[in-house]
């Protein structure tokens, strides 16, 4: 058949040689062939934009006099800017209350799915999972509808039992009606995801549990939930960041309630009309800087509040 | 697979890193690409001779504008000129299409040759060195007699002729007369009258209101204070600007307004929305003020209504003169980038000014004209419109064009004003707090912003 | 042939069969999971309903029944309106859809092979820079990359909206993963034995064993470019370059006000129910392949 192409001996162990081994050689080589597309893309698409971010969030354009170098002045101004701060608080809300309320939900049906005590599991697992292929225009004006406060189905209930419409574009209201929208579209992500992770733990680990009669609920409480943490822990970063760069909901539901959602309901939205509205490509270029900075510091407290609590059980 | 790791890996990173750098060089390069092209003869008209060879030589030019169905006009233009070609491109609606077009002329490229400008946005774009042909040049120079002065104002302002006139919005009342005269009034004629008929008649119709106040709509707003004389913008072209939006006259309209929202005589819902429609179909408003592309707008919106409304002039201030205002309102203006400066200017003098083209335009796609000739013309003016019950529309849309006062000039960075409402007085509508103060901090914040781009404030 | 270690239960294994036929059904349950689904089906079923009405009819009829039947027409309507724009819209979808997905899911197979099957020098930092990438909020780069493309002469095009969109940190990740876990290096081995080049190894045996991840990370790429509204909105100006969601957007906003407005409602209802069909589909048909794909990725994480 075909013989050794080099005139090395190759080693078991490489590391030990003084010297690499042609074939090692050749597999690094290969390696960096493999890994080279991607990397190259990635370098220009996230890393070159990501350092003119910067730096062109250290200049300043004004409409008379043009641009010039400001330093910091433009991130000084945003960690003072209340339309800035405010975004990020209200998603900083956002994330405490719909993060746990939809991985919790996305956890219950991955169980439920998960512990064949369903009929109907499949449908439902292909039910729960579609809004996430609805793009989030169309799912905003499905919900957008179906909010309406004079036509909309849930105000015509409400009024017909004689309530008035049901606040869903007050500013706590407006709140409410995104995290559902998100919900609603994520949920089946997140399930899926977490149902994945359940349908791949060994089943001898609870099989004797259940010889011994313990309850499904209790199997997936002290058993299904600890194995998949891992699991769990991806969701929830990966919402967090979702959170933060929550930018279409709010912009399709501005012609709603334009006057909830005005320029900066969210940071994202926010640095979108600095940039486009305000023609001030620096100062959205500083936002978003920050809310970069913002949401690896919340991820990165994210894992090590998940890392402290392994440790501890 | 011959060469070795060691020389591979130089490779392939200093491949990466020249396709780094080179990218990277092209982000930091200075390049702001805002030199015009070939500057046009500036003071002295273009002669006959130059525009008739640019017509004649094979051309294709980009005309950016959301006008549905404006191929028709274009065909008129590409018909007697084989030799132009025009491809007609809606980049998107109002603000997309501001923001584009900015873009586009800041990078430099990608711009088009034609660009649909309202009149609130002229200034904005001639700030500097300026992005806009003027179009003096190259226009007859009986142009100014087409129209009324207080459009030909709009467009030559801060000696340039900026854009062609396209259509115009001038601002009347339209009213459902089954409503009014079901609820016994008739429709009011100075804003006394209307604010005691809006009282009346929400008492008469708890569900209903005589008119709803726009929380989202800053465009309808200043055609209020437009009517009522208040001037509260103005730039000279150059660097000074005066911002003067909390007059006293000013705050007595935004108190009419806001008055009205908060005792209940009206609503406050944001508009050209869903609902909006919606209650425009199920009676929810017994009055709509609105400008001259109103009327067609409504029978479309609102089709279930038909035969229900009529249009009458706005309600007035003074009772012994009959004044209105504008909203909305585009034209056709070229780009200085463009490189085919003589060719865009006769498309967009040519759609604009052209009889049968500028007919089409008010009579198919129902876009309200801005020329005296189509104004006055028959085939325009008797048209009945069985929506309004047999009136003709037209008529008195066409009077009320002549009662706009003249005048009134726009900020060079509308968007940042008109976003800034939103936050401001529009905020103070829907939340039925005092509108006078959110007239203050409109005015303040667009003041502030003013000072801060590096104007000079009056 | 399930690649993944044999003591846990093939991931592809669907409940019936394989579970132990004694456990109960609990009609609690799944009456209270129907409701749910109920909840997530609503707004589609709204869309449906929605469809079948003319503009009038949607203005004036309860949102949640039919009214007069008029789906026909509004379909007519949406793939002829601007000149059939809608269709173009669609196939730009497709397009941007098809090379995006395969693009990244390959160039993400690719590195995560390489990370998990060799020990190269840099290997560890690299993969350390783009775990961290995650992490960056990509919208938030969305506009500086505007600004880079512009410079360079690339927006309005094609690229601008699919070579952002081809870099999947989470999907090298994913990869590596499966990788690790899929393919058996003692394969690898054998192959260079017989003198195999390692890149034909890659080919012809590792990019086999991690098909099924690579398909995930493929239907990711899928449902993040159809659905795609920011990168297009931004990057884009020409309509015909248009994917569905910036398309179907513009025709809404048309409804926003002054001179030109037109109410489009019953177009970009239609429209938008047109358009959420093919993923659907999509899913109906690749379910299988989700499971095994994100398994391995979910439990080593």
């Amino acid at each position: 058949m075909s013989t050794l192409v080099d005139s090395e001996p190759t080693t078991a162990v490489p590391t030990r040689q003084p010297r690499v081994s042609a074939s090692k050689r050749r597999q690094y080589g290969a390696a960096y062939v493999l890994v080279l597309p991607f990397f190259v893309i990635f370098v220009a698409m996230i890393i070159v934009p990501l350092v003119y971010s910067g730096y062109l969030s250290l200049f300043k354009k004004r409409l008379i006099g043009g641009t010039s170098f400001a330093g910091f002045e433009n991130y000084i101004r945003a960690l003072q800017d209340p339309l800035f701060l405010t975004g990020v608080g209200r998603m900083a809300i956002f994330l405490v209350i719909q993060v746990p309320i939809m991985i919790a939900l996305s956890l219950f049906f991955a169980l439920a799915l998960d512990s064949g005590m369903m009929r109907l599991a499949k449908f439902s697992r292909l039910a729960i999972f579609i809004p996430y292929a609805v793009p989030g225009v169309v799912a905003t004006l499905m919900w957008g509808y179906l909010y309406g406060p004079d036509f909309g189905p849930f105000a015509q209930v409400t009024k017909a039992l004689g309530f008035g419409p049901p606040p869903f574009f007050t500013p706590i209201g407006m709140l409410f009606s995104i995290m559902n929208i998100v919900s609603w579209a994520f949920i089946g992500y997140n399930m899926i995801l977490i149902y994945a992770a359940l349908r791949s733990i060994p089943t001898e680990l609870y099989e004797a549990a259940r010889v011994d009669g313990a309850s499904e609920a209790r199997i997936a409480w002290s058993i299904k939930i600890p194995a998949i943490r891992p699991a769990l822990l991806l969701t929830v970063i990966f919402s967090v960041i979702g959170t933060f760069q929550l930018f279409t909901e709010p912009k399709l539901m501005f012609s709603l309630a334009p006057n909830v959602i005005g320029t900066a309901w969210s940071p994202n939205l926010y640095a979108y009309n600095i940039s486009f509205v305000n023609q001030d490509a620096n100062y959205a270029a500083a936002l978003a800087f920050l809310l970069g900075i913002v949401i690896m510091i919340v991820s990165y407290v994210v894992q090590l509040t998940n890392q402290r609590r392994e440790r501890r059980s | 697979m011959s060469a070795t790791p060691f020389t591979r890996r130089k490779f392939l990173i200093s491949t990466a890193a020249a396709a780094s750098s080179a990218w990277f060089l092209a982000a930091c390069s200075s390049n702001e690409g805002s030199a015009p092209a070939a500057a046009a003869p500036s003071a002295s008209t273009v002669p006959q001779s130059e525009i008739d060879k640019a017509l004649d030589t094979e051309t294709t030019l980009t005309f950016w504008t959301w006008v549905p169905d404006i191929t028709n006009e274009v065909k008129l233009f590409t018909t007697k000129y084989p030799k132009m070609k025009v491809n007609v491109v809606n980049v998107g609606q109002g603000a997309p299409h501001y923001q584009k077009l900015r873009t586009a002329i800041q990078s430099g490229q990608g711009a088009p040759d034609v660009a649909q400008v309202e009149f609130q946005f002229i200034n904005s774009f001639t700030l500097g060195d300026g992005s806009l042909l003027d179009l003096t040049p190259y226009a007859p120079a009986a142009l100014k007699d087409n129209y009324p002065d207080w459009v030909w104002s709009q467009v030559n302002t801060n000696g340039g002729l900026w854009g062609i006139p396209q259509d115009t919005g001038p601002m009347g009342l339209l009213y459902r007369e089954d409503l009014l005269s079901a609820a016994g009034i008739e429709a009011p004629k100075t804003y006394d009258d209307f604010a005691a008929a809006a009282a009346t008649y929400h008492s008469k119709n708890p569900k209903s209101y005589l008119v709803n106040v726009a929380p989202n709509q800053p465009g309808q707003i200043i055609a209020y204070l437009w009517q009522a004389g208040v001037r509260p913008f103005s730039f000279d072209g150059k660097q000074t600007v005066n911002v003067d939006l909390a007059s006293d006259q000013a705050k007595t309209v935004v108190k009419f307004w806001g008055d009205l929202v908060t005792s209940g005589g009206a609503s406050n819902d944001a508009d050209f929305n869903d609902s909006w429609y919606q209650g425009l179909n199920n009676g929810k408003w017994a009055t709509l003020p609105i400008a001259a592309w109103g009327p067609v707008f409504l029978a479309g919106a609102a089709a279930k209504t038909s035969g229900k409304w009529r249009a009458a002039d706005l309600p007035q201030w003074d009772a012994s003169k009959a004044v209105s205002s504008n909203w909305g309102g585009s034209t056709d203006a070229v780009l200085k980038l463009s490189k085919n400066q003589i060719a865009a200017s006769q498309l967009a003098l040519f759609i604009n000014t052209d009889k049968q083209s500028a007919l089409n335009f008010a009579t198919k796609q129902y876009l309200f004209p801005a020329m005296k000739q189509i104004l006055t013309d028959p085939a325009f003016v008797d048209q009945k419109s069985e929506f309004y019950g047999g009136q003709k529309v037209n008529e008195k849309f066409a009077q009320i064009s002549a009662t706009v006062s003249p005048d009134f000039a726009w900020l060079p960075f509308m968007d940042y004003v008109y976003t800034n409402f939103n936050e401001t007085l529009g905020k103070a509508f829907a939340d039925k707090t005092d509108a006078v103060a959110g007239l203050q901090a409109w005015q303040d914040a667009s003041a502030k912003y003013a000072k801060d781009q590096g104007f000079t404030v009056a | 042939m399930s690649a993944i270690t044999t003591d846990a239960r093939p991931a592809e294994a669907e409940t019936v069969g394989r579970r132990p036929a004694r456990k109960p059904t609990s009609w609690l349950l799944t009456v209270f999971v129907l409701i749910c689904v109920g909840y997530f089906l609503l707004p589609l079923f709204w869309l449906v309903v929605a469809s079948t009405k003319s503009n009038a009819d949607l203005f004036s009829s309860f949102g949640l029944w039919f009214a007069n039947f008029n789906l026909f027409e509004n379909i007519k309507t949406v793939l002829t309106f601007q000149d059939g724009v809608y269709v173009r819209w669609a196939l730009n979808s497709v397009f941007y859809a098809v090379v995006t997905s395969v693009g990244a899911a390959f160039l993400a197979t690719a590195a995560g092979y390489a990370f998990a099957k060799y020990k190269f020098p840099g290997g560890t930092a690299l993969f350390a820079i783009i775990l961290g990438a995650i992490m960056v909020p990509l919208a938030a780069l969305t506009v500086p990359t505007y600004l880079l493309f512009a410079r360079a002469q690339l927006t309005d095009t094609y690229w601008a909206v699919i070579l952002p969109s081809l870099v999947t940190p989470f999907g090298v990740f994913l990869m590596r993963v499966y990788a690790a876990d899929a393919v058996d290096t003692s394969l690898l081995e054998a192959g260079r034995v017989d003198g195999v080049g390692e890149l034909r190894i890659f080919f012809t045996i590792g990019l086999r064993l991690m098909l099924p991840g690579s398909i995930t990370v493929l239907l990711f790429a899928l449902v993040a470019s159809w659905n795609n509204y920011f990168l297009p909105l931004i990057m884009l100006n020409s309509p015909e370059k248009f994917p569905l969601p910036v398309g179907l957007a513009q025709w809404a906003s048309t409804a926003t006000g002054g001179s030109g407005s037109q109410a489009l409602f019953s177009t970009v209802i239609t429209g938008s129910l047109l358009s959420v069909i093919p993923l659907v589909v999509a899913f109906l048909f690749l379910q299988r392949y989700w499971q095994s794909g994100l398994a391995a990725g979910g439990v080593k994480a």
